[in-house]
């Protein structure tokens, strides 16, 4: 299989790997290139679904730190692209055909839910809030508890997950082979032969790297572009965030990755985060830190999704945080205090900078909304292997 | 002069060529292959699924449902010491597939051999991998032999149904992980008794083993079924019942030649 795939690649008309992209954003190439091939493929030309996006792509945003995925493993095709976003949005892969990946990842909502814990097959809930998918090829583990170690991997937990869509594997893989149009479409980018675990992966994780946020006003902000203006209060709201949250929310990804517990309880009888993977006492109560990219939009919050608002989230860190073993020691003042003190003024501050965050270029993109019906049948029978 | 010197050089260089390959051929050891087969039992018994009563040191008592684990990183050992370390071998047996209960390892130096070393799961480095493309064969995650919210092989996959207790209750244990503190990679070296198993070009020997299900709870750390509560991910109980199991769950049984 892998041989015939990069066989096939030395052919590929390689046109739009010239897009022209400003030197300050390398990555708007990769989005344009994007954009323009979704056009072009909307036309209905079966030649452009063969051509590769543009080589550019998943250069770090001008803001970002470096990758993390391996984008050459599973090197990005239009049509590859185009699978993985209709597998996403198929409910067929639940065991009861009525929960699809896109059911609990919302695009409106940064592919999260608006519930506390997400609902699975069969009415069941999950223990956990649905996590926001954004950037995750800057991931280094994913899952509230670090768990997953692999972009790749992770669609397999709540694939399989009873709780979610509860469908093993096998049974998933055994549901593709028996559509001729999924068939038809595994062929045509991986060549002949039964679809198989590694194909279903990488075309999904084509989709769901291509989740970049990136482009909201705080991030033309710090890159001097037009549309980037803050106001006074979102000013004052950055500077408070750059002393009192980033420490954990950091780098322009919001978010440093590790695991911490941020004092929403004593005892963790329930969930111990991420002691629940490395069975060490010292890693009870704490969790990943989440990105805060899109937070006016994921509610409700925390692991389980305890608190409705951003200023419940805010109420919390300023009087609500509670003492353990492992609270995280920033949420230690030096007095003794815990959490972070922040007046009634600095927490409507800090919410104008976190609504700063918000990006419409994620939220609304067409490309990443479920696909036309009709689009299955304007396939190209031909794809990238040909 | 040169004339001359420049046809002597293209008459001698085909033997040159020659004579090359032929030193070539000559320092390629022979190969021959291994066949290894795996019988599962319950102490005395054939390991029927869903029917044998296997029975611990202690005298308790479960049946199987389910008895699938990994024999990878097979190694060959010769009475100097020196090894052969079987390259990219990951074999998952399952009492469920007859198929699954023999295996072939290739290319093997001709030689006689004196013991055998197999990790009973799956090394660090290759379960740690995160690129689904790399789990070729035994190792596909569809084998449902994978941890997919703690990413991972389990090793050894026991389900069945403890039954010296009242009432009955189920008996899982589902053994894996691969860091510290509960690295649960055993190695298993079950002894030929001074036997040899002799590979050749022309003929493969079969290594014949044994694997008694109740050595997952009877061994250097016993574990008592009645107040067993599962083993579900990498932990301490996970590494006990594989320690347990890289003891003494292996036996050699003959080695025969076709």
């Amino acid at each position: 299989m892998r041989r015939a795939c990069s066989a096939s690649r030395k052919s590929l008309p390689n046109k739009l790997t010239t897009v022209a992209a400003p030197r300050r954003t390398p990555w708007r190439g990769w989005l344009a290139g994007i954009l323009l091939l979704g056009t072009l493929g909307a036309a209905g030309s079966a030649a452009v679904a063969h051509l590769r996006r543009p080589n550019a792509a998943f250069v770090a945003p001008a803001n970002f730190p470096a990758l993390v995925y391996d984008v050459a493993k599973n090197q990005p095709y239009e049509a590859t692209f185009e699978l993985g976003r209709q597998l996403f949005y198929d409910p067929r892969l639940s065991s009861d055909g009525t929960i699809s990946c896109g059911s609990c990842h919302q695009q409106s909502r940064a592919f999260t839910d608006g519930q506390a814990l997400a609902l699975g097959v069969a009415g069941r809930r999950s223990a956990r809030n649905t996590p926001a998918l954004q950037n995750l090829g800057w991931h280094r583990s994913f899952m509230a508890d670090g768990g997953v170690r692999g972009l790749e991997l992770q669609a397999l937990a709540p694939l399989t997950s009873p709780q979610e869509m509860n469908e093993p594997l096998a049974d998933a893989l055994a549901k593709l082979n028996a559509d001729p149009e999924y068939r038809r479409r595994f062929a045509a980018i991986y060549g002949p032969g039964k679809i198989d675990t590694p194909q279903f992966l990488k075309a999904l994780a084509q989709f769901t790297s291509a989740l970049v946020s990136a482009d909201s006003r705080y991030d033309k902000h710090v890159r001097h572009e037009p549309g980037g203006t803050l106001t006074a209060p979102e000013q004052r709201g950055l500077a408070l965030f750059q002393q009192k949250c980033s420490g954990c929310h950091a780098t322009d990804l919001f978010t440093d990755e590790s695991f911490r517990n941020n004092g929403l309880d004593r005892t963790f009888p329930v969930d111990s985060g991420r002691a629940h993977i490395s069975q060490l006492p010292a890693d009870a109560g704490r969790f990943r830190v989440p990105s805060l990219r899109n937070v006016a939009r994921t509610a409700p919050y925390m692991h389980d999704g305890r608190f409705a608002t951003l200023p419940e989230v805010l109420a919390h860190y300023d009087h609500g945080v509670r003492p353990s073993r492992t609270l995280d020691p920033l949420l230690r003042q030096p007095d003794g205090r815990l959490g972070l003190p922040l007046t009634a003024q600095e927490q409507q501050e800090l919410l104008a900078f976190l609504n700063t965050l918000t990006d419409n270029s994620l939220l609304t993109n067409p490309r990443f909304a479920p696909p036309p019906a009709a689009a299955r049948n304007q396939l190209p029978l031909a794809g990238v292997g040909r | 002069m040169k004339i001359r010197f420049s046809t002597l050089g293209l008459l001698l260089l085909p033997l040159a060529l020659f004579s090359g390959c032929k030193k070539d051929s000559d320092s390629l050891e022979p190969t021959g292959s291994v066949n290894f087969t795996v019988r599962n039992v319950a102490g005395s018994q054939d390991l029927v699924l869903n029917n044998t009563v296997a029975t611990t040191a202690t005298g308790e008592t479960f049946t199987t449902e389910t008895f699938e684990y990994y024999l990878s990183n097979i190694k060959l050992i010769k009475s100097d010491g020196s090894t052969y370390a079987a390259p990219d071998t990951y074999f998952l047996v399952d009492q469920a597939k007859p198929s699954s209960l023999s295996f072939t390892v290739p290319g093997v130096p001709a030689g006689d051999y004196t013991g055998v070393s197999f990790i009973v799961g799956v090394d660090a480095q290759k379960t740690g991998l995160t690129d689904p493309a790399t789990f070729t064969g035994d190792l596909n995650q569809a084998n449902n032999m994978y941890w997919t919210w703690n990413s991972g092989h389990i090793f050894l996959k026991l389900q069945g149904t403890i039954t010296s207790t009242t009432p009955n209750k189920p008996l899982t244990c589902h053994i894996g992980g691969y860091t510290d503190p509960n690295n649960a990679i055993v190695t298993a070296t079950p002894s030929f008794s001074g036997a040899k198993l002799t590979v050749q070009a022309n003929h493969t020997p079969q290594l014949h083993l044994v694997a008694n299900v109740t050595k997952v709870f009877d061994g250097p750390k016993p574990v008592a079924l009645s107040t067993f509560t599962g083993a579900h991910m990498p932990s301490a109980q996970s590494v006990q019942l594989a320690q347990n199991y890289a003891a003494g769950m292996f036996s050699v049984e003959k080695i025969t030649t076709e």
